[in-house]
Parts: C-alpha cells; sequence; structure tokens
C-alpha cells in the first residue's frame, strides 16, 4: 500500500514535473502575449533551433485542452452572446468546441452562457456587417466579431461601441488599429507567422528559388499579414523570386485550381506559400497531382493538409491554438458584459500560440486532433 | 484351519485385485474427463467470447434504437409547442432533452444553421452528415474533430416544423462514446478486455484490447502476430462488417479474440481473453475433478480396508471358534480317553500319565511328597458268579463311590476289574492317615452290614524311591496284607 502511494507520489511529481516543462515549452514557443496567463518570450527562436524537426512534446503542447475557468466571479446568471466569423469552415468548428467547453463550464457554476455562432458560406464584409447590425437590434451582452475585412468592418464596429454596444474581436483577425472595440482574443502574430513559414521554406530550398503566395480571403487581416510577412521574408534573399500572389477567398477548391495554374505558368515552381486553412489543402492536391518538387509550407490543422503533411507533400504546417481561443473568447466575453475593461482582469490583446510542425509530428497529431477512425 | 488360510489368502489377493481395478478406473476416468473438460471449455470459451461480444453490441443497437426513438418523441413534442422566440424555443429543447433523456439533441434548419438548447450557429462544416440526411431515414455517423472526445451522431429527416418561417430539415443527437463505453463495462473480474473498433482497425472506445493490442489499431498492432493471410482476412472482415476472430501467441501466451460488427454503424466489437484464463478454468476444473476423485478413491480404499478389517475379524473369530470346537472335542476325546465309562472316575491310562508326569518330577527333585493308596474290591467274583454282572458293575460303581468320598482330596483311578488307586499330594497327603483310617473303620462297618468293602494300602515316596511304581508296589503289599486282614473279619476275599 504504502510503496503504490510512493509510487503514485512519484508518478505524480513527475508528471508535475512533466507538465511543467512542457509548458514552459509551450510557452517557450510562443509569439508575442502568449494566451492569457503567457507573456513574450526572446527564447522561443533559441527553441525552435533547438527543435527543427519539432518534437512529440512539440505536438502536444500545440493544442491546449486542459482549460479551467478563472476565478473571476460573474454578475449575472444568464448571458446571450452573439459571435460571427468569416466564413463555415472548419478551423471555426475548433473555436467552436473551446467555447462549449467554457459554456459548459459556466454552466457547472450555475451560470447560463446562450450564444449564436455564425457565419456565411463565403467570407463577405458586406455580409458581416448586416449581420453585426442586425445583432445590435437584438440586446446581446456582447457582440464578437472575426473581422472579414478590417476596413470594411472597423468602422461598424466604432459605430456599435458608439451606441453603447459591447464588441469584441477574436480568433483570426482583429480589427484595424485604432478601432474601439474593447479586446480582441486570437491571433496576433499573423505577419510572424508568414515569417516563420517562409523562413522554413527558405531554408529547405537553400535560400533559392521561385515562390509563389496563395492567401485567402482579400483584407482579411490574419491572410493579408501572413501574405506580408512572407513577402517581406523572401524579399530579403537575393536568390528567391515571388512569382505569384493569389487569393484562394477561402476555397479548397479555388486554391487548388489557382495551384495549378501557377504550376502551368512556371513549371520550375520551388515552393508555394499558404497563409490560410484552405490554401495548402488545394495546393497539396494540386502538386500531387501534378508530380511537382515545389516544397509548400501552410497554415492550421484542416484534417487533409495533415494526411499530406504526414506523405511529405507538404513541407510544414503552422498550427494554432484554435480550442484556446474559442474557451478564452467566452471567458472574456463574460467578464466585457460584466462592463469590465481591458486590465488586470484581461488583457486587450489576448495572444494565442502558433506552432510549426513537421513530417515526423503528422501522424500524433492527426490522432490528437481528429482520432485513428476513417 | 486347513479351509481357512486359503480363505484369507483368496480375501486379499481379491481385495487387492478391486483396489487396484477400481484406481485404474477411476484414474482412467479423471484423464476421459480432464480431455473431455477441456474440449469442453474450449469450446464453450469462444461461445462465451462471441455472446460476450455480441451481447455488447446488441446494448449499442438497443441504445441507438432507443435513441432514434425518443428523438421522433422529441420532434412531435416540438412540433405541438408554440414557440416564440428563440428563448422560447431554446428552452423547448431544453425541456424535451431532460424529459426524454437524450444528449446533445439539435434541430437543424435548411441553412445548416443547428439549434441547441444553449447555443444556434453554423453547422455545415462541422455536421458534414447534414448532406445526407434528405436522403436517409436513418444516418449514424462517428465524429471524431479536432481533439473532442468521440461521438456516434445520430440523426434523421423531420419536416413540418419550422421557427421564425424556416423550416427544419433534421435532428440528430450526439452520444459520447466514453459514456458508451462505460455501459458496456461488466464486470466479469478483468478477465475479458473489450474495444470498439472503427473499420480501418481504429480504436474507438480508448478501451485495451489485453496488454499486446493495447490502445493501438487492432491491424497495426497484429502485424507480425498473424500470418499476412489471417491479417488480410480479418482486414477485409472489418471493412465488409463481418464477424470473425483471431488468434495469435505472444512468447508463451496464447489470445483469442472474437469480434462482431454493430449493425448500421460500421464498428467492429471485439472482446478478447487470454488463453491462460481458460487454461486456469479448466485447470480448476480438473482440479475440482482430481479432488473429488482422489475422496473417491481415499473413500474406496477406506471402504476395502473396513472391508477387509471386517473379513479378517469375522475369519479370525470363525477360526477361534473351530479352534476351540476343536480344542473341547479334543478335550471330550481325551477325557473319553481317560475315564473310566462304569465309574467316571480317571483309569488306567490317565494314571500312567499322571505316573509319568510324578515320575518326570521325582527325578527332578521337585516332588517330595506324594502318596499312592492302592484298593481293591472284595467279593467280586462272587457277586458276579451269584447275582451276574450287573450286581458286580453296581459293587464297583459302590466301592468306587465309598473311595471317591473319603479321598476327597485325592486323585481316584479305576486301574484294574476290582482295583482303584489313588495319589495324594498337597492336603490330600497331609490327611492321609487320618482318612485312611476312617476309610477302614467304615469297610469294618460294612463286613457287618454287607456292604461293599475295598482293602486298601498305601505307601509314601521315600528318599531312595526313583520312581511311583517303587511306591505303588509296597502300597500293593499292603494292600494284600490288609485284604488277609478283612478276610479275618469276615469279609469274602474274592
Amino acid at each position: 500500500m504504502l510503496h503504490k502511494r510512493i509510487v503514485k507520489t512519484g508518478g505524480a511529481m513527475i508528471t508535475a514535473a512533466a507538465m511543467v516543462f512542457l509548458a514552459a515549452c509551450a510557452s517557450s514557443q510562443n509569439q508575442g502575449n502568449a494566451g492569457l496567463t503567457g507573456s513574450p518570450d526572446s527564447s522561443e527562436q533559441i527553441l525552435k533551433n533547438e527543435y527543427p524537426q519539432g518534437k512529440t512534446d512539440n505536438v502536444r503542447s500545440a493544442v491546449d485542452f486542459d482549460h479551467e475557468l478563472d476565478r473571476y466571479e460573474p454578475k449575472k446568471d444568464h448571458y446571450d452572446l452573439y459571435f460571427t466569423y468569416k466564413t463555415v469552415h472548419p478551423w471555426w468548428d475548433a473555436v467552436a468546441l473551446g467555447m462549449e467547453e467554457a459554456q459548459r463550464q459556466f454552466l457547472d457554476k450555475g451560470i447560463v452562457i446562450t450564444y449564436e455562432y455564425m457565419a456565411p458560406n463565403g467570407a463577405s464584409a458586406v455580409d458581416q456587417t448586416k449581420r453585426l447590425l442586425e445583432a445590435a437590434e437584438k440586446g446581446y451582452d456582447v457582440i464578437g466579431v472575426d473581422v472579414a475585412d478590417e476596413a470594411v468592418i472597423s468602422p461598424i464596429l466604432d459605430t456599435l461601441i458608439e451606441d453603447g454596444k459591447k464588441v469584441m474581436t477574436f480568433s483570426s483577425s482583429d480589427a484595424k488599429e485604432g478601432c474601439k472595440r474593447i479586446a480582441y482574443v486570437g491571433n496576433t502574430h499573423n505577419y510572424q507567422d508568414g515569417v516563420d513559414l517562409t523562413e522554413a521554406l527558405c531554408k529547405k530550398l537553400d535560400y533559392k528559388g521561385k515562390v509563389a503566395i496563395l492567401v485567402g480571403s482579400v483584407g482579411a487581416p490574419c491572410h493579408e499579414d501572413r501574405a506580408r510577412g512572407a513577402a517581406d521574408t523572401i524579399s530579403k534573399y537575393n536568390g528567391m523570386e515571388i512569382v505569384a500572389t493569389e487569393y484562394d477567398m477561402d476555397s479548397v477548391d479555388l486554391a487548388y485550381e489557382l495551384t495549378l495554374n501557377i504550376l502551368k505558368d512556371h513549371p520550375d515552381l520551388d515552393g508555394i506559400i499558404c497563409c490560410n486553412m484552405s490554401n495548402p489543402v488545394g495546393a497539396a492536391r494540386a502538386i500531387k497531382e501534378k508530380k511537382s518538387n515545389a516544397v509548400v509550407v501552410g497554415m492550421d490543422h484542416d484534417e487533409e493538409a495533415l494526411r499530406y503533411l504526414n506523405e511529405g507533400v507538404i513541407y510544414c504546417l503552422g498550427v494554432q491554438d484554435c480550442y484556446s481561443i474559442g474557451f478564452d473568447t467566452i471567458m472574456i466575453a463574460v467578464k466585457i458584459a460584466d462592463g469590465n475593461a481591458p486590465g488586470d482582469l484581461f488583457p486587450e490583446l489576448t495572444d494565442e500560440i502558433t506552432t510549426v510542425i513537421y513530417q515526423e509530428d503528422a501522424a500524433l497529431m492527426l490522432e490528437l486532433l481528429y482520432g485513428d477512425i476513417l | 484351519m486347513i479351509k481357512n488360510r486359503p480363505l484369507a489368502r483368496t480375501a486379499i489377493i481379491g481385495g487387492i485385485i478391486v483396489i487396484a481395478f477400481m484406481t485404474a478406473n477411476t484414474f482412467w476416468s479423471v484423464r476421459q474427463n480432464s480431455d473431455a473438460t477441456n474440449e469442453a471449455v474450449s469450446t464453450v470459451s469462444s461461445f462465451y467470447l462471441e455472446a460476450m461480444a455480441e451481447r455488447r453490441a446488441r446494448i449499442i443497437t438497443n441504445l441507438i434504437n432507443n435513441n432514434f426513438d425518443q428523438m421522433k418523441k422529441a420532434v412531435d413534442f416540438i412540433a405541438d409547442s408554440n414557440c416564440g422566440s428563440l428563448e422560447e424555443f431554446r428552452d423547448g429543447i431544453g425541456r424535451v432533452k431532460s424529459l426524454l433523456g437524450l444528449n446533445r439533441f439539435a434541430l437543424v434548419d435548411e441553412d445548416d444553421i443547428v439549434y441547441t438548447q444553449y447555443t444556434t450557429y453554423t453547422g455545415g462544416s462541422r455536421h458534414t452528415f447534414l448532406s445526407d440526411v434528405s436522403t436517409h431515414d436513418r444516418i449514424i455517423t462517428t465524429v471524431s474533430i479536432y481533439g473532442s472526445s468521440k461521438q456516434l451522431c445520430l440523426a434523421i429527416p423531420i419536416s413540418g416544423i419550422s421557427f421564425m418561417g424556416k423550416p427544419f430539415k433534421a435532428c440528430f443527437v450526439q452520444l459520447d462514446i466514453k459514456e458508451i463505453v462505460e455501459l458496456l463495462a461488466f464486470d466479469d473480474q478483468g478477465q475479458t478486455h473489450f474495444a470498439l473498433y472503427v473499420k480501418n482497425g481504429g480504436n474507438l472506445s480508448g478501451t485495451e484490447l489485453g496488454p499486446e493490442i493495447g490502445e493501438q489499431n487492432i491491424f497495426e498492432a497484429l502485424k507480425g502476430l498473424v500470418s499476412e493471410e489471417v491479417w488480410n482476412e480479418n482486414y477485409s472482415n472489418f471493412e465488409n462488417e463481418k464477424e470473425g476472430n483471431i488468434r495469435f501467441s505472444m512468447g508463451d501466451q496464447e489470445e483469442t479474440l472474437c469480434y462482431v460488427p454493430i449493425q448500421g454503424t460500421g464498428w467492429e466489437m471485439a472482446v478478447l481473453i487470454r488463453d491462460s484464463i481458460i487454461q486456469d478454468q479448466i485447470r480448476d476444473v480438473s482440479e475440482r475433478n482430481f479432488r473429488t476423485n482422489r475422496r473417491q478413491i481415499g473413500f474406496t480404499l477406506v471402504s476395502v480396508a473396513a472391508l477387509a478389517v471386517v473379513l479378517i475379524l469375522q475369519l479370525k473369530k470363525l477360526s477361534k471358534e473351530k479352534l476351540e470346537e476343536e480344542k473341547e472335542a479334543s478335550r471330550a476325546f481325551q477325557n473319553m480317553a481317560n475315564t473310566d465309562s462304569m465309574t467316571g472316575v480317571r483309569n488306567k491310562h490317565a494314571y500312567l500319565d499322571n505316573e509319568a508326569l510324578i515320575d518326570s518330577k521325582i527325578e527332578s527333585g521337585e516332588l517330595k511328597n506324594v502318596a499312592v493308596v492302592l484298593g481293591d474290591i472284595n467279593g467280586l467274583k462272587h457277586v458276579n458268579d451269584t447275582y451276574g454282572h450287573a450286581a458286580g458293575d453296581q459293587l464297583i460303581k459302590d466301592a468306587c463311590t465309598l473311595i471317591c468320598e473319603h479321598f476327597k482330596q485325592g486323585a481316584v483311578f479305576r486301574i484294574g476289574g476290582d482295583e482303584f488307586a489313588v495319589i495324594l499330594q498337597g492336603k490330600g497327603y497331609e490327611t492321609m492317615h487320618d482318612v485312611m483310617n476312617e476309610f477302614n473303620r467304615t469297610v469294618e462297618e460294612n463286613i457287618k452290614t454287607g456292604s461293599v468293602v475295598v482293602s486298601i494300602g498305601y505307601s509314601v515316596l521315600e528318599k531312595d524311591d526313583h520312581s511311583l511304581q517303587e511306591v505303588f508296589a509296597r502300597a500293593d503289599q499292603m494292600m494284600y496284607a490288609r485284604k488277609s486282614e478283612l478276610k479275618a473279619m469276615g469279609a469274602k476275599t474274592r
């Protein structure tokens, strides 16, 4: 019995030590203000160099499924929220799972969170404007938006704020700088993600070659930022050249068609930088079909993309922690609904991590995210 | 005695043969029993595994059917309720959920907007099965999205219900597979392992199918453990939703697993048992049989031993009785040989035996005091001749009575037709003179009354004597002298 206890205690201590280590690794990989508890960490690049091909720990810490609400005591027992995002897409379904977990934890505390989580079938600033204005009429406690086009949507958000609505941004894209929205929860380092993916590609190509950039929706801040990061990085190397930049409007099929066209125009293409979730899937399909040697780097955790990564068709993927984005969005929305402003209770920018994973990480990531259920 | 010995020998040999036969028979029975048990348990274990798998598969099938039934009731309930606002509609869904025990019940409108108790969301990309809902009566889908728990989604198309002008096209429930697994966990003391698999062999339940396969993809785990042919056959079974079983060994351990399809899900329910557990059960059964048979053997041995003891005791008793009878007969024969049939006293033969015995004692110096009294009946010839032999015989009997009455402490022998001898030792020897005197007085009186007259003479053992015969000779002389005296007193001499 005593022996068992010692083993258990020892096991717990080892586990705790491992968790501390993993947490340290995870926070080290943050690019900026990591989550609600993290802080900018200059050791990130050092760690990336130390684990250039990704490790098991790297994969496991890429997405944090283990969340608990903080000690904040909500002022009401029912909150009604409204969220709208760019387009119906699996990336935001992953965000939804984190939101549902936070909602469930609030429910356990006796606080009912009801919300709408809506998007059009294709990204559209016009559609998003319409949704926001309709939501503003319905008396939601908080309106959250994943900005489809910062130029169009940011003024709308300012108007809503001026009308006394509580508005936040979340997931992939914030409003433009200077917007009066209360807070943002999501990826704040899209530009850096574009830089990191492109650096990996350039290194792989030995800093020589022709590359194309696939972008998502026109005007979508996250996609545009990554594309800028990619372009800026390419421009650093004389041997590298951008031969095409195309927008797939978050459509896999369009990404596929665009890649075929690029390959047709540039059969000697050496690489493709993909700035959203649909880009790498469409690009990999075309690359595989055409048996091109172009190196594909891209974003996110699409199952098909992860399988291409596993096969070696895609070289690396930047995986964002969508689950944490969803969880933190609900938690902060409740604080905003209670009239709190960014400060001690929550930051104005809640950053979430992006982890670059490689072929050897793909199988484990597939298992973690999708299970083995073909 | 001559007859008893072969009887005992026969009994013992017979007993040994019976014991040997019974022991051999018992061991043969045990072996037969053990073989039969092995075969039976092996067969039963296959049935057992199959039954366990089918039982668990049935639970899931029942759960699915029950949820489909409940969904139809939920749709009827919602159709009957008038919900004006989204809040009322959500409350309605909440009531239906708790009333019918439905887990994560949702309605889907024609734009793939999903309505649950707490949320409304665009679900086209999340619930891909919704695109098939119009063409199927029932949709059963296994879902695992982005690290969430694996779920079984059950959906049915619906019509005739709308909310805020938008008709609903389907409803669905999501069952957490972990909760399904908990329903399947029977307490069988950990003797069997079970796991749910999808068609490619991926483990859906998160349960370990024994130590070798664990939670791995079953076909990944079986590579190298079974032949390619077996592997392919079972892979095909999974793909085609068929049942089957697999045997493989790992070290010295044999494993058997059995799987059955769960209708409509594309799942296979596999149950595994380690052969050592079957062997342990067989051993338990065999040991119980052995124990029973050992008890039977022991009981038989004890019974036979008890029977033998009883038999031997009986034989011994019988022998003893026979011996006693023989001794008695011998004694009777001896008595007959040593007894005078007319008078009942010992005869000449007995006297000679006694004389030999006394002679040996005289020779060893053991005997110092012994006397012999000789008596002769007076007038026997006269009585025989005058009154017949019957009267003579009576006279002999009377004379014997007279002698016996006086020499009560001596041994009386009839050593001839009218002659008696009395050997006196111990008390008889000590009172000899008084008895002699009394006897003589009686005889002298008898002369007067015409009763029996016996002339007696006696002699004692003297220092130089070497045998009783010497004493006898002197007593004989004295007896003849007395006969003369009595004749003088009027007694008949012959």
